[in-house]
């Protein structure tokens, strides 16, 4: 099997569903090829195996010794000759399936990585991560059974041709048949699909109620709750019960119909054989034989209509990446992208102004409008300017290169903590871990640097987390840093040590810190204070307190001086 | 370091298994019932088909031919029609035994106490509350009927090539030997393999998930190329597990194959041999051979569902490793004989041999309000969670009225002291369920008491569907500080007499927290409160202080006394106060 994945997925077809699997047929085509190519080796193979024990009934009832020997030889070789061709072709359908699952993935994170900020803005999130979760199995089956289906049609037409070589009125009765239950088959399955689909999304939120329940656990100790919570649980699991029952009444009904229709098919068959083999129109072997065929078509039918059903589904989950990929950023560069100049960095609706080299603060009465103003001051909103020249006038690339917001969203990523703080391995770990105070945070890890963080970092504490994300953004080492709420997860003892450290590792740079911490506020240069999303005083720290009694009351929380 | 969770070993598994067959044996029997008939009806075509053959050879009438196809599809028709009921039949039995099973296990959860969900790690318990129970769920669903029904058919076969003919049975032990060596090697393997393969996939959907869920942070420190080339290694990582799975596979079905062709080949063969002998009729071989081919496909399905049995067996006894773990002894408790709560040389480590609290005595007077303060680490939150019953001292006692907190049940537990602690989790529901969970059939108006004593009815009436607007995951998402604010609402919904607040309001903006705390005051007066904080204001306010340093109280007295005192907390407050500032950071100089 091809290595896989490829390095460069390639860029993708995103005008329709259609297309876009039609792409991921055509970067594989040489395993979709032999994959079809061994479909129709395998089947002709099966179909091999009825023509040859009928051949091998009629020598004996001929009461030719050798020919029986000599067909019962023959089969050995078709019946081995059938296992390897069926392994073989079952290799080439999982590199199908897995080149393309594995492509999606890969272009959907490349994506996704474009979209940035944009994605959460546009998309919801839950959409595309569920590309991941199950559009990415169907996607793969839809490539996959697309090969083995047509291995299965060409099956069929051979069998048919054979067929109505030995006798034209069977040969027809097969040929229509063949479309009559697929029919029947297929008004069957989209009711079944129904059910289905809702029994999966009954068994998501029973999940998900699970899920939601181990996560408060340590809340539902604490308060209570435990009978409530058992008694919702309960309430979905039957729900998914009662659903699994109604999907088996159409399971029940389609397994029914897959026993009954190819029976009754292939009764009339053998029926008809017997009556010509009678008449001595045919030979018993050759009855034997068409009863066997007969036999042999029921298993490529049923994949005609797993084939319509798999495709389907494919359709549809090719719907969502295309959908995911048409996305485009809603910051999109300028046509002609000039040079970001230095300076100072200002947001006119809020009238902050930011001076370069120095520790700014902007504290707000609502700590969301504080939010609101960092947003726009590393564009990830328009309205903010750089030495006069608005933002957007620059490509965003740059922007990003040179301003760093860090929120308390953002996240840490899972792997290796190191990777994570210091993806490049250049930059000065230790002093930024001791100037975010995280220093003991990681010396507590069983691997230090190297130990595995858990998924979106998981296994820290709200503050640990809070100052990983600053020892992050330090390592980034940005030009103009912004940090949103940067200490309010952690002890003031902590929280007064990081905003000691943190001046002095960015001395000469410039930061921004929104913060209603005294602690912190008193450390800056320069503070804004803003009410309604505008500055309505601003001054160092003391000034501030000494002049602006809204400003006191806010930092002091209201009763100390 | 991880102490996982309890497996159920085999006994255990078997215990269940006999249980619920004496639980559910009429369904079970019905079940098995139908799909035995099923079966049968199934074996009529092929024997029949051989008559049709010797009638051919004999030149049978017409007639008689005809009957023979009439026969054969009036067995078909009766054959579907017994299908569907056996289908539904099983179908009704194995989704009552695991909604049983599934609820079983989550209430068991519910009970489990957090000392042991917190040794083994959330994960362990995820996987099992989610990817185990549908694990098993598709086991019941599809696996062990499949299974079922492929037994029983190859069982049938077995017996009507007996019943034929024992000498073109025979044959079908050619096949045995390979069958056998072969599946053996594979289910050493597989389930490991196919693990590590479910493993490494989960490991992409994480990795996708984290980079659209963080595309923000992506794109703003630059981290495209890490998370372009972080989904890469985890599609290599899974593609190495599939193709080790893939190469199991390629030895499995040629061997399985090759040991279905020869008693075919042997069968025919010698069935030929026979005739020729005139020791069987031609119609006895034909049949015989038809049963040969009938029995690969069942065999073949029965073989390849054998892994996915054994995932769900391994997912059984993870589950029932839980639900049948009996809960923590209780001792008939006696009644508290007051509210007090008090603590004595109270020692408690997460990890054996790794102690947090060393030796806390402290005496809770009803209706005191006590602030605990300290650097993060330093044991705080633990005590909270000591005071409120979820960890068990590793030595000492933790009594209320006398009576030790570990005997009272959780309901009786939670009449006397709860938590709020800092994790604030919103659960998937409307804003009614998220309050009322403690008391499921508190009325509206206590339940906006307890929201308007957290000044949270603003924002909820100001919701045009109020109280029953969904929240949580997949509903409109709170902010940190109104999941705060639900969690207090719950607290006073619960109504103990102890409340202990750890950073309960630590998310609220500074000028909110300090009204809410006050409000809260008002409510909560009378009641003893614990309120642990590393900001300080609630510190200035309380009755008293506990300062704890590396899991010690080392004073322990008034703000004013211990401010007096000068020693720990007058440090931490005059730290809190920035009233040092000057030593530390001139406060007009430019930058250093």
């Amino acid at each position: 099997m091809r290595r896989l994945p490829v390095a460069d997925p390639g860029r993708p077809v995103d005008r329709s569903a259609a297309r876009y699997l039609c792409w991921l047929v055509r970067r594989s085509r040489l395993t979709t090829a032999a994959a079809v190519g061994l479909a129709v080796t395998w089947m002709g193979f099966q179909a091999m195996v009825p023509a040859i024990v009928g051949q091998a009934i009629d020598a004996a009832a001929q009461r030719r010794g050798t020919a029986l020997l000599g067909w019962g030889l023959i089969l050995l070789f078709v019946g081995v000759a059938h296992a390897l061709a069926g392994i073989a072709r079952h290799r080439f359908a999982v590199a199908n399936w897995l080149g393309a699952s594995f492509r999606t993935v890969q272009v959907t994170v490349r994506h996704a990585n474009l979209l940035g900020a944009t994605l959460p803005r546009r998309l919801d999130a839950g959409e595309v991560v569920a590309i991941g979760t199950s559009d990415l199995t169907h996607i793969g089956g839809a490539i996959d059974i697309a090969a083995r289906s047509l291995g299965g049609l060409i099956a069929i037409v051979t069998v048919t041709v054979l067929l109505l070589h030995v006798s034209v009125p069977l040969g027809l009765v097969v040929l229509l048949g063949v479309p009559v239950l697929l029919l029947v088959a297929g008004a069957l399955i989209r009711p079944l699909h129904r059910q289905q689909e809702a029994y999966r999304r009954q068994q998501g939120r029973l999940t998900g109620n699970a899920a939601d329940l181990v996560a408060g656990l340590h809340v539902i100790r604490g308060v209570g709750g435990e009978q409530a919570m058992a008694d919702r649980y309960a309430t979905e699991s039957r729900a998914l019960r009662d659903a699994g029952v109604r999907t088996a009444r159409v399971e029940a009904l389609l397994e029914a119909a897959q026993v009954l229709l190819p029976g009754i098919f292939l009764v009339l068959v053998t029926w008809l054989g017997a009556r010509f083999a009678l008449q001595q129109r045919i030979t018993v072997g050759e009855m034997v034989s068409f009863y066997a065929y007969a036999a042999f078509l029921v298993a490529p039918m049923r994949q005609l209509t797993e084939a319509i059903d798999k495709l389907t589904r494919g359709h549809v989950s090719a719907q969502r990446v295309v959908t995911m990929l048409g996305v485009r950023t809603d910051l999109p560069d300028p046509a002609a992208p000039v040079p970001l100049p230095r300076g100072e960095l200002a947001d006119p609706e809020s009238r902050v102004v930011i001076a370069a080299g120095r520790l700014t603060a902007i504290a707000a009465a609502d700590p969301v409008d504080a939010a609101r103003v960092a947003d726009r001051l590393g564009r990830y909103a328009d309205g903010a300017t750089l030495d006069g020249l608005p933002l957007a006038a620059a490509a965003l690339s740059e922007v990003r290169r040179r301003i760093l917001v860090v929120e308390n969203e953002a996240r840490l990523f899972s792997g290796r903590l190191r990777s994570d703080l210091d993806p490049a391995g250049d930059g000065a770990l230790p002093e930024a871990l001791e100037a975010a105070a995280a220093t003991e945070i990681v010396e507590a890890l069983p691997a230090g640097v190297q130990t595995r963080v858990a998924e979106r970092g998981r296994s820290f504490s709200g503050g640990q987390q809070q100052r990983l994300r600053l020892a992050r953004a330090l390592l980034a080492d940005p030009e103009i840093m912004i940090l949103v709420e940067p200490t309010n997860a952690v002890d003031p003892h902590t929280e007064e040590l990081i905003a000691e450290r943190l001046r002095a590792a960015r001395a000469g740079r410039t930061t921004v810190i929104c913060t209603s911490s005294p602690l912190v506020l008193n450390r800056t240069d320069h503070v804004f204070y803003l009410e309604q999303g505008r500055v309505v005083a601003s001054g160092t720290h003391h000034d501030l307190l000494v002049a602006e009694p809204r400003y006191a009351a806010m930092v002091s929380r209201g009763d100390l001086p | 370091m991880n102490r996982p969770l309890p497996v159920a070993g085999t006994a255990q598994v078997r215990r269940y298994a006999r249980d619920l067959y004496r639980g559910h044996a009429r369904m079970f029997q019905a079940a098995v019932g139908l799909h035995l008939l099923a079966a049968c009806t199934g074996l009529a075509g092929p024997r029949l088909l051989g008559e049709l053959v010797q009638g051919i050879q004999d030149g049978a009438r017409i007639a008689e031919l005809d009957r023979l196809a009439l026969a054969i599809a009036g067995f078909v028709l009766v054959q579907a029609v017994l299908i569907r009921f056996a289908h539904v039949a099983s179908a009704r039995l194995g989704e009552r035994v695991l909604a049983r099973l599934r609820e079983r296990f989550i209430a068991r959860v519910l009970s489990l106490p957090l000392g042991t969900v917190e040794a083994a790690g959330t994960g362990d318990l995820l996987t099992r509350t989610t990817r185990d129970v549908d694990a098993l769920s598709k086991c019941v669903r599809f696996a062990v009927p499949e299974t079922m029904i492929a037994l029983i058919t190859t069982v049938l076969i077995v017996v009507a090539l007996l019943v034929l003919d024992p000498l073109l049975a025979a044959p079908l032990l050619v096949g045995v030997p390979l069958t056998v060596a072969g599946t053996r090697w594979y289910l050493r393997r597989a389930p490991k393999g196919y693990l590590r393969q479910n493993a490494a996939y989960s490991e992409v959907t994480d990795g996708l998930s984290e980079t659209v869920e963080g595309a923000r942070t992506v794109e703003a420190l630059g981290r495209q190329g890490q998370r372009a080339g972080r989904t890469d290694a985890d599609l290599r990582r899974s593609w190495i597990a599939e193709r080790y799975t893939l190469h199991l596979r390629t030895v499995w079905w040629p061997v399985l194959e090759v040991s279905y062709v020869l008693p075919l080949v042997i069968t025919l063969l010698a069935g030929g041999w026979l005739y020729l002998r005139g020791a069987v009729t031609l119609g006895q071989t034909a049949a015989a051979v038809l049963y040969v081919q009938q029995l690969i496909d069942p065999l073949d399905r029965l073989l390849n569902w054998l892994d996915e049995l054994q995932v769900g067996a391994a997912s059984l006894a993870r589950l029932l490793g839980v639900a049948a773990d009996p809960p923590a002894g209780r001792t008939p408790a006696r009644e508290p004989e007051n509210d007090r709560i008090e603590l004595r040389d109270v020692r408690f480590g997460y990890v054996a041999g790794r102690e947090v609290l060393h030796g806390i005595d402290l005496t809770l007077e009803p209706g005191e309000r006590i602030a605990v303060v300290g650097l993060s680490g330093a044991g705080k939150s633990t005590l909270g969670c000591l005071l409120a019953g979820l960890h068990r001292p590793t030595s000492g006692s933790i009594t209320v009225g006398g009576v030790p907190l570990g005997e009272l049940s959780p309901d009786r537990l939670r009449a006397h002291v709860a938590l709020v602690s800092q994790e604030h989790h919103v659960f998937a529901g409307t804003l009614r369920e998220n309050v009322a969970m403690v008391r499921p059939a508190a009325p509206d108006p206590e339940i906006r008491a307890a929201l308007a004593a957290v000044h949270a009815l603003d924002w909820v009436d100001g919701w045009p569907a109020g109280l029953d607007t969904p929240v949580g995951a997949g509903g409109r998402l709170l902010t940190p500080a109104q999941a705060q604010q639900v969690a207090l609402a719950r607290l006073i919904l619960a109504d103990p007499h102890t409340l202990v607040l750890d950073e309960a309001t630590v998310l609220l903006d500074p000028r909110s927290a300090r009204d809410l705390e006050r409000s809260l005051a008002a409510v909560v007066r009378g009641r003893t409160v614990v309120a642990i904080a590393h900001r300080l204001f609630s510190a200035h306010d309380a009755d008293r202080v506990a300062v704890v340093e590396d899991g010690r109280i080392v004073e322990l007295g008034s703000h004013d006394e211990l401010v007096a005192k000068n020693g720990a907390y007058a440090a931490l407050w005059h730290s809190w106060q920035g009233e040092d500032q000057k030593e530390r950071a001139p406060q007009d100089a430019p930058f250093p």
